[in-house]
């Protein structure tokens, strides 16, 4: 009896030892592929992250460059060349050693036309990417590029293997991949999961990880579980030890149980916004777009919609990212339908019996393209009865995912929601007011030689004072237009097992568990 | 019997041919543009425009059409525009886990169904046969979504004892066993009624026939009246039954294998169609007719096993 009964326990026991460095992420969708060039899902991002290194890495405050694969680094007086020292310990999982051709080819692969990836900008005005000996690149720039190192450390800048990628072709990032992270490749099945395994060399982590390597996880499991309640019970039952898609209505009940951990992070850049298409002939009017965002409560609809659990957005890209103008913290446009309302009527909107606002025969009837599906559906429904209160009638259409990014190309409509990850400020002006983006992603036409002046100004300064200045004077320059609707800012939030020592998240391209190299079970 | 088997190939032909019809169509039609997918979110016109000639998107749809079955007759079913991997390796990927849910669901509830039917009609009127009934209208009425999160609610979270995400190995391992076992328990739950109805009532009517009536008058055992006599007989109809729900059953795997996040052709084919991956949408959707086309000569040739008759005509 006492034999069996001490089986039994061993036999209970042992699932529980040999899970212990195994651990199961649940996850919203896949990524179409994981080549770090091609693939520009957050999906892509957080399982590149684990496979791959980047040259430099980005500490968790969002701000600091620390060092990658790339030990030390030294930029010209021009902000043209940078010269980059790399470690001479770092292998690939297949035991080949990463030289300086290694990185030189990563860089021109991303850059080349041929590859046609459409973040190839992040990479700056390449002139070329050179192995001046084995462990050191040089990487020349046609024009300064001030975001130049916080652009390397993204999932796009993450160093491949060249005879892996011409071995696999159109397989690459399909079939296999071969990295230098704390984590390889070992399986993965489209839309269901992917499998990576623990890279017993690996020692290169960057300075601010607790664990600089080899990672203590033997093996993590992407699992994809688009039910969100259903991820949000996975968690709960242990069968998912980590996530960072539940959602924020379930965030009280995870908070309350005493299994599980939710950690949160407002380091991240995330926001959600609706744009203007300021040569419409509704939302052409300043006037029209100044009293849109007054009449629009945000603090309300964080509370109301999201439980509290985003931060409400007035400015277009979160106030603690890197050059963010502090000077316009008191000028945002906040709640105050009353002022609205007074606007829209001094401009010469008149309501109609129906109580729309109408001027010269247009009626303020603005149409809103925005992403099917709950986010969108709740966020835009809230807009829409804000707006109807100062005489707005906003029209909603929905697209799914995969065919709203070719509506939102057009010129068809006068208003769209979006939602976009950031390093910077610059980051996020670069992308959407440059006038050469028109028209995506610069979806709100606006065509400005001052802006382009200014993030060119910003692009290419090489002191922190200027690049902020010119930074700051677009923001500006685009809040004093009203050429958004900001409405929240969505901040990272894990829910862990309880097993696990707390996470920091990370924010990168929103991919919170970064390198995977802290994910550890409590001893 | 081959003669019976041949025809029904013959007719499956211009099914087929309608079914790969409809699955282009379903490219012309549906809003999305296959090139804009695999361009991806941030890519510019011009890189669109340079993929939709590279996929031949901008030819005549005539010109497509045959294009693509010339490549279906070759066995091509093209890349996945999401992942870039063959349709075939996925399609080969899903269709193990598929046919193990298949099998596992179908074990335990045909047997079930059946016995729970002839049980039924042997005591007709009792209180047994009024809850076998109760229960069967219930299988029948209840949306089998509700049947699968009732399950992740009870077994799963509740009370802990089966895992409810994705599919744990092949079918003979243990951890394979734990994670089909409440899809299959959720599938089965629905296929149970329609076959215990059936059987029900197809006994009732074959105990009343003269052959039931002379084995009773030889004296035989009212078992093996039921069993030999009986069953053997009414089971005909539940065989065509079977056959036509199976097709129910494909429909109910593409939600059940949703909800479980179960890597099937079921779940393949909504996340294809929703991602507005059209060649693996349209190889999802060529399975799952094949599919049924397989299930439905099975059964004619079943049928002809058990009713002599049939093989004659």
């Amino acid at each position: 009896m006492k034999r069996l009964t001490l089986t039994a326990a061993v036999a209970l026991a042992l699932p529980a030892f040999a899970q212990a460095a195994e651990i199961t992420v649940v996850r919203e969708v896949d990524s179409n592929n994981y080549d770090p060039h091609r693939a520009v899902a957050r999906a892509a991002a957080e399982v590149l992250f684990m496979l791959g290194d980047t040259l430099v890495s980005l500490n968790p405050d969002m701000q600091t460059i620390e060092p990658g694969v790339a030990k030390s680094w030294e930029v010209s007086e021009d902000g043209l060349t940078y010269t980059f020292n790399l470690r001479d310990d770092v292998y690939f999982c297949d035991g080949k050693q990463m030289t300086a051709e290694d990185v030189a080819y990563s860089i021109t692969r991303w850059v080349d036309p041929e590859t046609k990836s459409p973040v190839a900008w992040r990479a700056g005005d390449v002139e070329s990417v050179t192995a001046v000996d084995e462990f050191t690149v040089e990487y020349k720039l046609s024009e300064p590029f001030s975001e130049l190192l916080y652009q390397l450390t993204q999932s796009f800048g993450t160093i491949i293997d060249s005879a892996n990628v011409e071995a696999l072709g159109e397989d690459f990032g399909v079939s296999g991949f071969n990295g230098s992270g704390p984590f390889c490749w070992v399986e993965w099945t489209p839309r269901d999961k992917m499998i990576i395994e623990r890279h017993e060399a690996y020692t290169w982590g960057a300075p601010f990880h607790t664990n600089t390597g080899p990672a203590s996880m033997e093996r993590i499991t992407w699992q994809v579980v688009p039910e969100e309640n259903t991820r949000t019970v996975a968690v709960l039952t242990g069968q998912s030890e980590i996530t960072q898609y539940v959602p924020d209505i379930a965030l009280a009940q995870l908070r309350a149980a005493p299994t599980v951990e939710v950690v949160r992070s407002d380091l991240a850049f995330w926001t959600y916004f609706m744009g203007f298409k300021i040569d419409k002939d509704t939302v052409s009017d300043p006037a029209v777009r100044q009293a849109i965002n007054l009449a629009v409560d945000q603090t309300a609809m964080a509370e109301d919609l999201f439980f509290g659990e985003v931060e409400p957005a007035y400015s277009y890209v979160s106030q603690g990212a890197l050059d963010w103008n502090t000077a316009l913290d008191d000028t945002l446009l906040t709640y105050d339908p009353e002022e609205a309302n007074r606007i829209l009527d001094e401009a010469g909107w008149e309501r109609g019996s129906d109580g729309v606002r109408s001027k010269d025969g247009v009626r303020l009837e603005p149409i809103a393209y925005v992403f099917a599906g709950s986010t969108w559906g709740k966020i835009s429904e809230s807009v829409q009865a804000y707006l109807r209160e100062i005489g707005v009638a906003m029209d909603i259409q929905a697209f799914d995912a995969t065919v709203a990014w070719g509506r939102l190309a057009t010129q068809e409509f006068d208003m769209f929601g979006m939602s976009f990850p950031y390093v910077s400020s610059g980051d996020a002006l670069n992308l959407y007011f440059r006038s050469e983006n028109m028209p995506t992603p610069n979806r709100m036409n606006w065509n400005d030689a001052q802006t382009d002046e200014l993030l060119q100004a910003g692009k290419t300064a090489l002191d922190d004072a200027t690049r902020a200045e010119s930074y700051g004077a677009v923001l500006e320059i685009v809040h004093d237009a009203a050429v958004w609707l900001p409405l929240y800012h969505e901040p990272m939030v894990v829910a862990q097992s309880a097993d696990l020592e707390t996470v920091v998240p990370h924010n990168i391209y929103g991919a919170g568990l970064y390198k995977g190299l802290d994910l550890k079970f409590k001893e | 019997m081959m003669t019976l088997v041949l025809n029904r190939l013959i007719i499956s032909i211009p099914v087929l041919f309608g079914v790969l019809l409809l699955g282009f169509g379903l490219l012309i039609l549906v809003p999305g543009d296959p090139a804009i997918v695999m361009a991806g979110p941030m890519a510019t016109p011009e890189v669109v425009a340079a993929i939709r000639t590279e996929m031949g998107l901008d030819e005549p749809v005539m010109t497509q059409f045959f294009r693509y079955l010339g490549r279906m007759a070759e066995g091509d079913l093209g890349r996945s525009l999401i992942s870039n991997k063959t349709v075939i390796s996925e399609l080969g990927a899903a269709i193990g886990p598929t046919t193990e849910l298949m099998v596992a669901c179908l074990i335990w509830s045909i047997p079930l169904g059946i016995a729970l039917g002839t049980l039924a009609a042997v005591w007709r009127g009792s209180i047994t046969d009024r809850a076998i009934m109760a229960f069967s209208v219930a299988g029948v009425s209840l949306p089998i979504f509700f049947i699968c999160l009732m399950l992740i609610h009870f077994v799963g979270v509740q009370w802990r004892l089966l895992p409810f995400i994705g599919r744990g190995g092949p079918l003979w391992t243990i951890e394979g066993l734990r994670h089909i076992a409440l899809p299959a328990l959720s599938l089965g739950l629905i296929f149970i009624g329609p076959v215990a109805r059936m059987t029900r009532s197809s006994v009732l009517e074959v105990l009343r026939l003269d052959h039931v009536r002379t084995a009773r008058a030889k004296g035989l055992s009212e078992t093996r009246v039921i069993l030999r006599h009986g069953l053997r007989n009414a089971l005909i109809p539940v065989v065509t039954l079977v056959g036509l729900q199976a097709g129910y059953l494909l429909g109910g795997a593409v939600v059940t294998e949703s909800i479980f996040s179960y890597p099937g052709i079921g779940r393949l084919a909504v996340g294809a169609i929703l991602s507005s991956d059209f060649p693996l949408a349209q190889g999802a959707i060529l399975i799952l007719a094949l599919a049924f086309i397989l299930i439905n000569l099975i059964v004619d040739v079943l049928y002809a096993l058990l009713d002599p008759r049939v093989q004659t005509s």
